[in-house]
């Protein structure tokens, strides 16, 4: 199976007014063709700047410092501005939070839709496009500027966009979370739609477990920048090794509404200004041991996935039920 | 129809403020202390001869009868009578309306052709770049640098070294076209100079917001080349604030620079309404404050008619 995204150790740090903040921690992760890949993790562990850093779209106070970030074969940080262009507009594709924010204000949607799809893309095109991310009346839509849309056909539109060209990789960050409740599956349902037709790889970066558990392959569990436990959705949800995935899960459990947020586990994630030299997520652990607090984790495979905790998988570590 | 309906208010606020200003003007120039008579006749003047001053202006009048007359007047496009030349203000002002005219729209070319280029570049060039440096330079000298201060200092070197460029000696474009630029271009670039820094500043900090707005993200994700993001993404969402400042500037620069015209000799409102002041003669105060007010209120409206033309969003009740 070959990879459509391959990121070893990558580091990246955002040089911030109050010093850095050492945003991914040294990400190791592949992405084959054609899966979907949930990343999940609280506020703040890292999530979007690792989806951002596969179009190498981050701001610019954010710095590679370490590693490197291959898609379709390209190293992302270190290919020419030209090369990096073309990449983003034949490869790539991205869903944003907020749509209303991510499209423009003063162009009309069908002026948009152009610019993803090519210039030869005539408004036949535009409105067949717009008809395949489930838009009604695709030609009133397209003489449309953003405020005239709701939220929901807002993210259609870009959902249709980032499929113009049929990218290879769909990222989805918070795709829609600032939606309303009632329309999110429908939305997700269209984009995964798009994404079996064109057969891409889909990363879903989220809060939502349920919606995860529904959509994603494969799961990867961010803290304190970096992936703390990956692999098969259903392994990963339903027996959960981590210690921080279990009580993810836990904080969810209770109320388990589709859409709800998780809620936050007692103590707060980490700020790293430097490479972490122990488990960071050891402060917060209920079963951590002497070494958690000196040596640092690096990935293991347990119980058919790669998780990154000293105690995983040993004798000492205290079986819970996650569920 | 959007447009419409957010431009009729706006329409009927401009007429109230109109009458505001009047009221203003003719009651603030009537809080100076010492009159025409003074004026006229010397500090030595008879009461008797006062009073047939008074008489003869009206000015024996109530304030309220007075202010009414002037204002009856001034709807049958009567300004009055200069106190000092006799000639009907509005002839005055006319005469002297193009060569204001003329001084504002230099300065403006000039203002936008430096500080939009500036403007742009500081707002898109990383911050060790050359010409970001050179726009910070250029918006902090045209800040702090008074136009009496640049115009003086340009006065002195072109009176020393002639250079092509002439200091006074006013001569009108349609007479001696290059005559009339020789004279014109040191006031207009005196003038320019905050203008320079004003669009500058305002262009910088519009495109350096937009920069860090969601759309652009969205544009460099799919791949759009910079020079493209700059021209269908960043000029028009930042253009609002730039209008602003510019319209007002403009505004600014047709109510007659009072310091520039009277430093380089040139006959403008500006000079006129100095003047005018200078000889308490109120028929050409106050209808030089009332003329420079619309002009403001009037291009104003169509800097509010601009914002609707570039932001889809206003007018539409959604913001
Ligand atoms: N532009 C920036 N400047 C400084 N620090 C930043 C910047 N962007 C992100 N960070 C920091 O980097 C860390 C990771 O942020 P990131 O946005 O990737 O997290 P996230 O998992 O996507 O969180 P969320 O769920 O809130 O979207 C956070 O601690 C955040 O404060
Ligand atoms: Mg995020």
């Amino acid at each position: 199976m070959s990879h459509i995204v391959t990121c070893e150790n990558l580091v990246v740090t955002y040089r911030a007014s109050n010093g850095p903040v050492r945003a991914l921690d040294g990400v190791d992760l592949t992405i084959s063709e054609g899966e979907t890949l949930a990343i999940v993790g609280e506020s703040g562990s890292g999530k979007s700047t690792l989806g951002m850093a596969m179009g190498r779209l981050l701001p610019a106070e954010a710095e590679r410092e370490d590693g490197r970030m291959d898609v379709a074969g390209q190293p992302v940080f270190d290919i020419a501005a030209n090369d990096l262009r073309e990449l983003r507009r034949d490869l790539l594709g991205f869903v944003f939070q907020n749509p209303m924010v991510a499209l423009d204000p003063t162009m009309r949607i069908g002026r948009q839709m152009q610019r993803a799809m090519g210039r030869r893309a005539g408004s036949e095109e535009i409105h067949a496009l717009l008809e395949r991310a489930e838009l009604d009346d695709p030609a009133r839509v397209a003489k449309s500027f953003p405020h005239q849309l709701s939220g929901g056909m807002a993210q259609r539109v870009v959902i249709a966009m980032a499929s113009a060209r049929t990218p290879r990789l769909l990222i989805a960050d918070e795709p829609t979370a600032s939606l309303d409740a009632s329309i999110r599956d429908k939305v997700m349902g269209t984009l995964c739609r798009l994404r079996a037709e064109s057969g891409a790889s889909l990363v879903i970066l989220s809060h939502d477990v349920h919606m995860i558990a529904r959509h994603a392959d494969r799961v990867a569990v961010m803290y304190g920048g970096r992936i703390v436990e990956q692999g098969p959705t259903g392994r990963v949800l339903d027996a959960p090794v981590h210690p921080y995935t279990r009580a993810l899960l836990k904080a969810a459990a209770g109320h388990e509404k589709p859409g709800d947020w998780l809620t936050p586990i007692p103590g707060t994630p980490p700020l790293l200004s430097a490479r972490c030299a122990a488990c960071s997520f050891e402060p917060r652990c209920t079963v951590s041991e002497e070494n958690c607090h000196t040596t640092r984790p690096e990935p293991r495979e347990v119980e058919g996935r790669e998780v990154l905790c000293l105690l995983a998988g040993t004798q000492t570590e205290p079986k819970e039920a996650a569920r | 129809m959007r447009i419409l309906f957010y431009f009729l208010p706006k329409l009927a606020v401009a007429a109230i403020t109109m009458l505001g200003v009047s009221a203003l003007v003719f009651l603030s120039l009537r809080m100076i202390p010492g009159g025409y008579a003074d004026v006229l006749l010397g500090p030595f003047v008879t009461p008797e001869a006062r009073e047939a001053i008074a008489v003869r202006y009206g000015l024996d009048q109530p304030l309220l009868i007075q202010y009414l007359n002037w204002l009856g007047a001034l709807f049958q496009g009567d300004l009055g009578v200069s106190m000092v030349t006799r000639a009907p203000v509005l002839d005055e002002f006319l005469r002297r309306a193009p060569v204001t005219l003329e001084l504002a729209l230099l300065a403006l070319i000039v203002a936008l052709a430096g500080g939009l280029p500036l403007g742009i570049l500081a707002g898109i060039a990383p911050p060790d770049h050359r010409g970001g440096l050179l726009a910070r330079l250029v918006g902090a000298l045209g800040a702090s640098v008074p136009d009496f201060v640049l115009g003086s200092l340009l006065i002195f070197v072109f009176s020393v070294w002639s250079l092509w460029l002439r200091v006074g000696g006013y001569v009108g474009p349609i007479e001696d076209p290059v005559g009339n630029l020789r004279v014109m271009l040191l006031p207009a670039l005196t003038l320019s100079l905050f203008g320079i820094a004003l669009v500058l500043r305002t262009t910088r900090d519009a495109v350096l917001r937009v920069m860090t707005e969601g759309h652009i993200t969205t544009a460099l994700a799919r791949g759009e080349r910079p020079i493209d993001i700059v021209r269908l993404h960043v000029l028009r969402n930042a253009a609002i604030p730039v209008v602003t400042v510019v319209t007002t500037y403009f505004g600014f620069l047709l109510g007659g620079a009072v310091v520039v015209e009277v430093l380089f000799s040139i006959p403008g409102i500006g000079f006129f309404i100095f003047s005018g002041l200078e000889n308490r003669d109120y028929a050409i105060v106050q209808a030089g404050v009332l003329i420079a007010a619309a002009v403001f209120i009037t291009i104003n409206m169509l800097a509010d008619l601009a914002y609707a033309l570039i932001d889809p969003r206003v007018g539409s009740g959604r913001h």
